[in-house]
């Protein structure tokens, strides 16, 4: 046996599943998305781009999504960074392991029961509650986009702190020692050290988090009352209500296809700004 | 070990009954109900003298029978009876809306052998062939000659019986009075308007486009089933107008109202009754224009995996003294008269379950075409994106 | 900057605290706090519908997470060794697998096992023995095993391959002048290096399948796994069963997390 036939045969498992699990179901929804709806749901196969011709009456979805996923990744990235550079630079190693875990914990209950503890929080008896003791009557936050960002927020934090740890934790601290030695001001070692050098983890985590939002259904679902609607959500009552499965298909490749632009023009970006390749192809 | 199941009397059971649904709604009982189930279980397998001994022989029917409901719609304690006797338990899935029921069926993976749709679906999953014909026979408890025809002609197309009538119901608005002086509404006008004044941020609609859409076109008085392009775009506008002052889109509004996030909603009967058992300052209403009136059905879907099971269980659910529980859990009116007969004084008249006449006759049955009409799926959608 | 790293960790730590806390509440519904009481450990833990859901779940992740790391491992240790149109086509499948938002692969698999099945049913059915009623493919616990099992195999993959491509390639090519079996030199020097990506690999699976929820709501037929059952309960609202199976998830993983942590630094002084 060569070797490369016994590669081959080392890769035929993963290669027959790609094929049965990922590469069929995306062609039926591709063959789909020219389709036509049948009469009670479901589908008829025609070859129309009607489906498609038909797309801006998702539009406001389209818009939501393409608002509020690069809102929730930089909310979670200005939030994150110090919490990271704290982490890695500034705590004191003995703590560092166990901080760090601790930022994970909450990652490990699932997102809907931390969403539903933000539905208690945010509601009439929670936090508005607190606030309407201080003086604050009347304050509404859940079923908003307020309470849907912070739910983003929350739910995808520890993703980004992640990254930025482990791309800030590689800094060699003398490099900063030697530029306050050299007597730059603190925000000056920042801009010009260390944020440039923490470029991978940046990249990493924000790609990370905004691939999750671009696809997310339950947050809102939860957070925003029904009232706040992605395309994940979209795609939901199309396929799960009104049981549209040609225009649901053209729905779905049109949000792949968006994805794969905006993450390809976003990695030429982050390649352009010098960060490692390699780090950034993680994910 | 079968205190609990066999246990007390009727009487007693429904002083039960309605001791908690007085305090609570049926979940706790449930978990009273099935967690004596599990431990049963786990001692019967230890123990093999233990295990509850089935009426008739379990290999009948199997061991399992799943069932396609809606929320907060049985009595527990009913299932782990039809367990006992059967020796088949029952897995529940609970579903939202019918178009999300019939959803799972077009995609031809569901597996349920026992679901419950409502009146205007039935064509649909007979033209579709999703559904399986009844054999009466089977069904020993299915007296139609019991039921009040107005609820239970929907489950035979062209002469063949497909569905069993399980209960009735009117939809309409639930208002906690409390934030109003003490005055309910009467009718869907008061509805969108209250909502666009002072109870802006507190009303809920369903997320279905039947009862939403039907429920905006009562404000101007159309037909609740309406398809017109123009009677469709005064909803649309009205609805549009309304989303920023909604506290929600969605079909679970039980907890919002009992925690006071919510204070009007769109709602199901029986929903009503069992939140106004437990908070006598929410009162169910039904709007004065009219609004829907509907019934739901026991049916099997086409290529149900225990068949058998299916039969049984619809069987025993027919029971009317089975049937008469699952009245007191769930607050809906049934149309059995033999089930009418065993209900306590106070729920048959019970002007929630049973409205008057004139209350009943403006409402509407919802068509088929209502429900698969794609220009009001697309306007719901632009609803809820808007 | 200790004081803000305080505060989120406040934030972080509030909403777990409040679904602790009323897990432990005695009343009801889980937004009232009524007095301290453990009966709601009991009555969830005594529900056969959680109790089948948690093990539904189990099973999943357990068979995925196997399948995937196995299956992943495989095809990592084979892309190294292989270049041209075959590692290209991988890395792309790979890429797509990842990069592809869940709810798509819900929906892409939920239409497209859907339509294989209504041309393959037909076809098992002809070729069956007459006399036995043939067996029919439907979605359940295999589809949502086999959803599963694709993505995490591509994380799978990314995660070995990382850890390959840091180790010295002159290692295995010792090994083999050394007239080592290709089986023999991955047994004793491939995998050792690799164990520890391999077992991230697994862990990571295996959460990332328990936790699943969008793919399920699509591809998982009857089947009800643990955030199934919670999406609905939470969607009818009440009682602290919700904060019961989310404290005890919790909980749980802690533990796994200390036990991991022990055996690592064992196994660690073991291998020096």
């Amino acid at each position: 046996m060569t070797q490369r036939t016994r590669n081959l045969l080392l890769l035929a498992p993963a290669g027959t599943w790609f094929l049965v699990m990922l590469i069929v179901p995306l062609s039926v929804v591709l063959i789909f998305s020219f389709g036509e709806r049948a009469p009670a749901g479901g589908v008829v196969p025609a070859f129309t781009f009607e489906q498609y011709a038909n797309l801006p009456a998702r539009w406001a979805a389209f818009r939501n999504t393409l608002f509020l996923a690069p809102v929730g990744t930089i909310a979670a990235l200005l939030i994150a960074y110090p919490l990271a550079y704290y982490l890695a630079v500034k705590v004191d190693p003995k703590w560092k392991m166990l901080l760090l875990v601790l930022v994970i914990v909450p990652f490990w209950t699932s997102i809907l029961i931390r969403s539903y503890a933000w539905i208690f929080l945010l509601g009439g008896r929670g936090i508005p509650a607190l606030l309407g003791w201080i003086g604050f009557e009347d304050i509404r936050l859940i079923n908003t986009p307020f309470s849907v960002l912070v739910g983003i927020i929350y739910g995808y934090l520890p993703l980004m702190v992640f990254p930025l740890f482990v791309s800030l934790d590689r800094l060699d601290k003398r490099l900063l020692e030697a530029s306050s030695d050299l007597g730059a001001k603190p925000w000056r070692t920042f801009a010009q050290i260390t944020l440039p050098l923490s470029v991978p983890g940046i990249a990493t985590g924000c790609m990370l988090v905004f691939i999750l939002l671009m696809g997310e259904f339950l947050i809102p679902a939860l957070l925003g009352g029904g009232k706040v609607f992605f395309v994940g959500n979209a795609l939901v009552d199309l396929f799960l209500q009104s049981r549209n499965w040609a225009y649901g298909s053209a729905v779905a490749v049109t949000l792949v296809v968006v994805m794969l632009i905006t993450v390809t023009i976003y990695m030429r970006l982050i390649s352009r700004l010098g960060a490692h390749r390699e780090d950034v192809s993680l994910m | 070990m079968t205190k609990f199941n066999d246990y007390i009397s009727k009487q007693k059971f429904m002083e039960e009954l309605y001791r908690y649904k007085r305090g609570s709604v049926t979940r706790r009982h449930f978990l009273n109900v099935t967690g004596l189930g599990a431990a049963t279980a786990v001692l019967g397998a230890a123990v093999p003298g233990l295990l509850p001994r089935p009426a008739f022989a379990a290999g009948d029917i199997g061991d399992r029978v799943i069932l396609a409901t809606w929320p907060n719609y049985h009595e527990p304690a009913n299932f782990e009876a039809f367990t006992e006797a059967t020796g088949a338990h029952v897995q529940v899935n609970v579903f939202g809306s019918n178009e999300e029921m019939l959803a799972k069926l077009q995609a031809g993976g569901s597996g349920w052998d026992v679901y419950v749709p409502t009146n205007y679906t039935i064509t649909t999953y007979v033209s579709e062939g999703l559904i399986e014909p009844l054999d009466a026979s089977k069904l020993p408890n299915y007296d139609a000659s019991a039921f009040d025809a107005r609820y239970a002609e929907a489950g035979s197309v062209d002469g063949q019986l497909y569905a069993v009538p399980k209960d009735w119901g009117t939809t309409g608005l639930a208002i906690n009075t409390a934030h109003n002086g003490g005055k309910a509404i009467t009718s869907w006008k008061e509805f969108f308007d209250i909502t666009r004044d002072s109870f802006s941020g507190r009303t809920m609609v369903h997320d279905y486009q039947l009862t939403t859409i039907g429920n905006a076109l009562k404000y101007f008085g159309y037909s609740f089933n309406s398809v017109d392009e123009a009677e469709l775009a005064d909803a649309e506008k009205l609805l549009i107008d309304v989303k920023p002052h909604l506290f929600a889109i969605s079909s679970d509004y039980q907890p919002s109202m009992r925690s006071g996030d919510a204070w009007l909603t769109m709602c199901w009967s029986g929903d009503g009754k069992q939140l106004n058992t437990d908070m006598p300052e929410i009162a169910y209403v039904l709007g004065a224009e009219g609004g829907e009136i509907w019934s739901d059905y026991y049916a099997i879907p086409k290529g149900a995996p225990h068949m058998d099971a299916a039969y049984a269980l619809i069987n025993f659910l027919l029971d009317p003294a089975v049937n008469a529980k699952e009245v007191l859990a769930h607050g809906y009116p049934t149309a059995d008269a033999n089930t009418f007969a065993l209900l306590p004084e106070s729920l048959r008249n019970d002007p929630i379950l049973f409205p008057a006449q004139e209350l009943l006759s403006p409402l509407e049955f919802g068509a088929a075409q209502t429900l698969t009409d794609p220009n009001r799926a697309e306007l719901m959608a632009r609803f809820k994106s808007a | 900057m200790r004081l803000y790293a305080a505060f989120v960790y406040l934030f972080l730590y509030v909403p777990i605290g409040v679904i602790a806390l009323f897990s432990f509440n005695s009343g009801r519904h889980a937004s009232q706090l009524m007095g301290f009481s453990t009966k709601w450990y009991g009555k969830t833990l005594s529900n056969p519908f959680v109790m089948d859901a948690l093990e539904t779940s189990l099973i999943v992740a357990f068979v995925a997470a196997t399948c995937a790391t196995v299956f992943g491992t495989m095809a990592a240790v084979a892309l190294q060794g292989i270049k041209g149109p075959v590692r290209t086509i991988f890395d792309g499948l790979i890429y797509i697998a990842v990069m592809i938002p869940g709810i798509v692969i819900g929906i892409a698999t939920l239409i497209g096992l859907v339509t294989l099945f209504d041309q393959l049913n037909p076809l098992i059915a002809a070729i069956w023995p007459n006399g036995f009623t043939p067996p029919k493919l439907r979605m359940g616990m295999g589809t949502l095993i086999a959803a599963h099992t694709m993505f995490l195999m591509a994380l799978v993959v990314i995660i070995v391959r990382a850890r390959l491509s840091g180790m010295d390639r002159a290692l295995t090519e010792a090994s083999s002048d050394l007239y080592a079996t290709p089986f023999g030199t991955f047994r004793q020097v491939t995998l050792p290096l690799i164990l520890p990506g391999v077992l991230a690999g697994f862990l990571l699976s295996f959460t990332f399948s328990f936790d699943d929820f969008i793919i399920a709501f699509f591809v998982a037929g009857t089947e009800t796994t643990l955030p199934l059952y919670v999406f609905s309960s939470i969607r009818r609202g009440v009682t602290p069963e919700i904060n019961v199976i989310g404290t005890m998830v919790l909980a749980v993983s802690l533990m796994l997390l200390l036990i991991v942590q022990v055996l690592l630094r064992r196994g660690g002084r073991k291998a020096k």
